[in-house]
């Protein structure tokens, strides 16, 4: 295991990297970009468990993001109920709604799965924009509030955000990490490598996948919290989205499915060439930003289809020969 | 409740259903082929529109003639992506697939609106576009009808295509299972690029036939790509007479059920209707 | 691995660096409106027309009653030139919102305008606000804005509110001329838009006391592949007055398939959406004659103040399209926005947002005297008219003191 002291390593550099940069950059923008970076990283890490290593690729986690934010972001506009409790019922309800899907959609192989996640994030949708008490489409703003961790709103300075999303972002690697060590680990590859051995075997499939969406189910919840809370405005267009569900996928894509720094590398390549193509050559109304972006997703898979990832352990194996 | 109503919902439901078929054709077979999903195929829909649209405007073709130059169009246009990104990442993970046409996807639709803009065309006057027909109190729109004509035609041609001719079977045995395909000596790679170029063709005719009666910009394929994806899940990958019963079935309730439930929910039927069929039969309507 | 990854977090860092800002000499107002994705082109018009209103602010316009236009610049400010410099909000409340921070951190705009619907307005002005910065919102018309008590937000368009009020004195206006028009259908989007529309006429129907009703309640999904269902949910409840609150895209269908499905009533009324682009009438021509909308400028206007037409032409000339109401509210905006700078005469935050609380601009390019703003900071010196496309064009057909052309009533002879 001297992988063990690698990750350990990498993920020290990463975390201090994450403390620090904002602190010598007082660039809003920037620490808007590293909380996004984080806020995705996470989300990403969290489907990568069922996506990734448990094989079950999800295109409607869009349901457990909408169900936190909401969670977090309704009791708080109605009650004033500080967010962290919402976040916690948010997850929990996650967990209940994983179990209530999970029980008929695992029976479905490969895309009828993802599909099928895909219509019940839909139709959850579809719930939300007729539900009057969270005010269907119009959705929810934050209300003025005082600053502060009770309350979870700080107007003046980013820095808090970050830090609690670089908190999430700790418990999910590391949770991540320690489990493809665990039994579990070994059972979500068999499961997705060879189902019917692993079945053989005596791995219990169903039981398995169930713990993968329960756990990506409650970390997606948690970062729909977060992230309700730092826009302050969630309406179900924007956080029940397809877009939502369909990103977190990509990132991961990009980053390599069921690698343990996928989903990382993923975001930090897609964020920033986002954000800063827009930046850089946005506002033009011809989508010139987009154009390239769009090419250079091509162009990357084309170049590695292993993800970034694959790019990575490429570079290194050249150098190890030279 | 007013009968004349109740039969022009079925027969308007119908009208677009048809099309909903040949859009959701044309993906089945690229998905049910390469196990491949498609995320552009939205946005071939969309490039068919702007050729026809084109050709409308800036030649005077009318749609109803230039269908086959847009067909051949769409075909090259499947063949070309298959080539440049389709090919570099068969045999890997699928969703490196996914990404690379989800990429393909933002491109596309970002190249169109630089160089034609993001204006909404619509034809209004040309062979078929305003035209109805009506009987018994009942209205048939001549675009509409004309397409779902088409749409039937063309996926029955597809359809024997794949069934009887030597290519179908070679494309069947594909499907099935590639490794073994490749032993017995078909070209797989021949396959899969005739396969694109064939999907890319149907959602070409789709969208010549569409252009007739719908608006067209840079982002109109979303609409009709994400229906397309659960009609092709409810009626089983790869099989191209459930997709074509299926988008008639989501054209039926989309119709009907938006009329009795309220026209606000009646993707959300769709999606619920896929949700009981799938639980019933995992694998479809009409899968294997 | 290790390697890469540290080359990776490096690069991020040059990022941020490079993102470090260089004054302008001139005042530099920032503009947030949809330049990608499916808004786009409601984007790239709000676009063309604050570059021309711009031009008309630098350069010397002789244009009657619209003040700034003849002097160069912002007179209480020497003569300072005005930037424009656009923000894509791609129509997400998401990026609209890191767009207002990266204007807020940039710090050379001295104003923010924008946006364009009422779901990115929200976040984006409470980002403005807590950072007590003035924010003017040009053409976002749900009335909610302006009911949140927001100090830095200021908004030119008429809301909601105004237009349903518009409509239904429209509407008792014909019904004392005995037209029929008590059964109303109303079609809206299922979004905060239309949504926010169709609250404010169950208001105006509820006030009536009982002397309207609604026959049809027609909400539908955004981006729908068809409208059959809807159209037919409205023809079997035989409406008089069909009121609309769609976007473009679906406003085509709309029109479209009531013309297949043979769907007749008196009139077909529109706030502002789809109806009011310039492309509404001169595509779909004969199947949209008649259909009517609030409307704050149409090219119909000129005949009434003919100095306008120097704008039109403008615009024209950068865009092919005549302008719009829309367009015209953006237009009117850049010029509250040179008013106050010129009253302040000065840039920073406060004075800037003090003079926009005391706007009093009278200005000839909207219906209404022009501009001043209540407590809430909505405009009230606004009005609506109600137009009518007739053979292809916009005319405005009521109230009388700003008819140009006879209506058309029934919609459909």
């Amino acid at each position: 295991m001297q992988n063990d002291k690698n990750f350990y390593i990498i993920f020290s550099i990463i975390l201090i990297f994450m403390a620090v940069a904002p602190l010598v950059i007082q660039n809003t923008h920037f620490q808007h970009l590293l909380i996004m970076l984080l806020l995705f990283a996470t989300l990403s890490q969290a489907w990568n468990l069922i996506g990734g290593y448990a094989g079950q690729v999800s295109f409607g986690h869009a349901v457990f993001f909408g169900i936190g934010s909401y969670a977090a972001m309704a009791p708080l506009t109605h009650w004033g109920l500080t967010p962290w409790v919402g976040m916690l019922i948010g997850g929990v309800v996650a967990i209940i709604v994983a179990l209530i899907i999970g029980v008929p959609v695992f029976r479905l192989k490969g895309h009828y799965f993802a599909i099928s996640t895909f219509a019940v994030a839909e139709v959850v949708r579809e719930l939300f924009t007729n539900w009057e008490w969270v005010d269907g489409p119009i959705g929810l703003d934050a209300p003025v509030l005082e600053q502060g961790f009770y309350n979870l709103m700080f107007y003046k300075n980013k820095l808090p955000y970050l830090y609690i999303v670089l908190v999430f972002f700790f418990i999910m690697m590391l949770l991540t990490f320690r489990m493809e060590r665990t039994r579990m680990g070994y059972y979500f590859r068999a499961i997705k490598q060879r189902p019917e051995a692993a079945q053989a075997m005596g791995v219990h499939i169903s039981k398995y996948k169930q713990y993968a969406l329960m756990m990506s189910a409650f970390f997606t919840a948690i970062c729909g919290a977060l992230y309700g809370l730092y826009i302050l405005h969630i309406e179900p267009a924007t956080v029940l989205s397809l877009d939502i569900s369909i990103k977190i996928v990509l990132i991961t894509a990009l980053g390599g499915t069921g690698a343990l720094w996928g989903p990382l590398l993923g975001s930090i390549i897609l964020i920033p060439l986002q954000e800063y193509s827009r930046i850089w050559l946005g506002g033009t109304g011809k989508g010139i930003d987009l154009i390239l972006l769009g090419a250079l997703i091509v162009l990357i898979c084309i170049y590695e289809p292993r993800g970034i990832v694959g790019l990575l352990k490429r570079f290194n194996f050249q150098k190890g020969k030279n | 409740m007013d009968v004349t109503i109740f039969l022009q919902l079925v027969i308007s439901g119908l009208l677009i259903g048809f099309v909903f078929s040949l859009i959701a054709v044309g993906l089945t077979l690229i998905w049910g082929v390469m196990d491949i999903l498609n995320f552009a195929h939205g946005d071939f829909l969309m490039l068919a529109m702007f050729s026809a649209f084109l050709m409308f405007a800036n030649l005077g073709v009318d749609p109803v003639f230039s269908l086959p130059v847009i067909v051949g169009l769409l075909f090259f246009v499947g063949l070309l992506t298959f080539r440049l990104v389709i090919k570099p990442v068969l045999g890997y993970h699928a969703l490196i697939a996914l990404l690379a046409t989800f990429g393909l996807s933002i491109f596309i639709r970002n190249v169109v609106l630089f160089f034609l803009g993001p204006d909404f065309r619509v034809i209004n006057q040309s062979v078929l576009a305003g035209k109805r027909i009506s009987f018994l109190g009942l209205h048939l729109s001549l675009p509409q009808l004309v397409s779902a004509i088409g749409c039937v035609l063309i996926t029955y041609v597809v359809y024997l295509f794949i069934s009887k001719s030597k290519f179908g079977r070679a494309l069947r045995a594909t499907a099935l299972d590639k490794d073994t395909a490749l032993l017995m000596g078909i070209n797989t790679n021949r396959v899969f690029a005739l396969t694109f170029g064939l999907g890319a063709a149907c959602v070409g005719a789709a969208g010549g036939f569409l252009v007739n009666f719908y608006y067209v910009f840079p982002e109109v394929g979303l609409n009709f790509a994400i229906l397309s994806f659960v009609i092709v899940a409810l009626g089983g990958f790869g099989n191209i007479g459930g997709a074509f019963l299926a988008g008639i079935l989501v054209g039926l309730v989309e119709n009907i059920g938006g009329f009795f439930v309220g026209p606000e929910f009646k993707y959300t039927l769709v999606f619920i209707l896929y949700l009981i069929v799938i639980s019933l039969r995992p694998k479809g309507l009409f899968g294997w | 691995m290790k390697k890469s990854i540290i080359l990776a977090l490096f690069l991020i860092l040059l990022l941020g660096i490079s993102s470090a800002v260089s004054a302008a000499e001139e005042v530099e107002v920032a503009l947030l409106y949809p330049l990608s994705g499916p808004l786009t082109e409601a984007g790239k018009r709000m676009k063309s027309v604050y570059e021309v209103a711009a031009e008309v602010i630098n350069g010397s316009y002789d244009i009657q009653g619209v003040p700034y236009a003849k002097s160069e610049g912002i007179p209480g400010l020497n003569g300072a030139k005005i930037t424009v410099k656009f923000y894509d909000t791609q129509g997400s409340p998401e990026v609209g919102k890191a767009e207002t921070e990266r204007i807020l951190q940039e710090g050379t705009a001295k104003l923010i305008i924008g946006a364009y619907q009422s779901a990115v307005s929200k976040p984006t002005s409470f980002v403005a606000e807590r950072h007590k910065f003035p924010f003017l919102c040009a053409v976002s018309s749900s009335a909610a804005l302006t009911e949140r008590g927001l100090k830095y937000f200021f908004r030119v368009a008429p809301t909601d509110f105004h237009d349903s009020r518009m409509f239904f004195n429209f509407l008792d206006d014909m019904r004392k001329q005995g037209k029929k028009v008590e059964n109303v259908a109303i079609v809206y989007e299922k979004t905060e838009f239309g949504v926010h529309a169709m609250k404010e006429v169950k208001k105006r129907v509820d006030e009536s006391k009982g002397i309207y009703q609604v026959v049809a309640d027609v909400p539908y999904a955004f981006k729908s592949t068809d409208v059959n269902a809807e159209v037919l949910k409205i023809k079997a409840a035989k409406p008089d007055v069909i009121i609309h609150a769609t976007l473009f895209s679906e406003m085509t269908l709309f029109a479209k398939t009531y013309e297949n499905l043979g769907v007749k009533s008196n009139a077909n009324l529109s706030f502002c959406g789809g109806y009011q682009n310039p492309k509404f009438a001169s595509q779909l021509k004969d199947t949209v004659e008649g259909y009517m909308g609030s409307c704050t400028f149409a090219e119909d206007f000129i005949r009434k103040k003919a100095q306008l037409k120097t704008i039109n032409e403008m615009y024209k000339a950068k865009t092919g399209m005549n302008l719009d109401g829309i367009a015209m509210e953006g237009f009117t905006t850049l010029f509250v926005a040179v008013d106050a700078f010129s009253r302040a005469k000065a840039t920073d935050p406060e004075s800037v947002t003090q003079a926009l609380r005391t706007t009093e601009l009278v200005i000839a390019t909207l219906p209404g005297k022009g501009v001043k703003f209540d407590e809430n900071g909505q405009n009230i010196w606004i009005d609506s008219t109600m137009s009518q496309i007739q053979k292809g064009e916009y005319k405005v057909v009521w109230p009388s003191d700003w008819a140009t052309t006879a209506m058309v009533w029934p919609m459909r002879p």
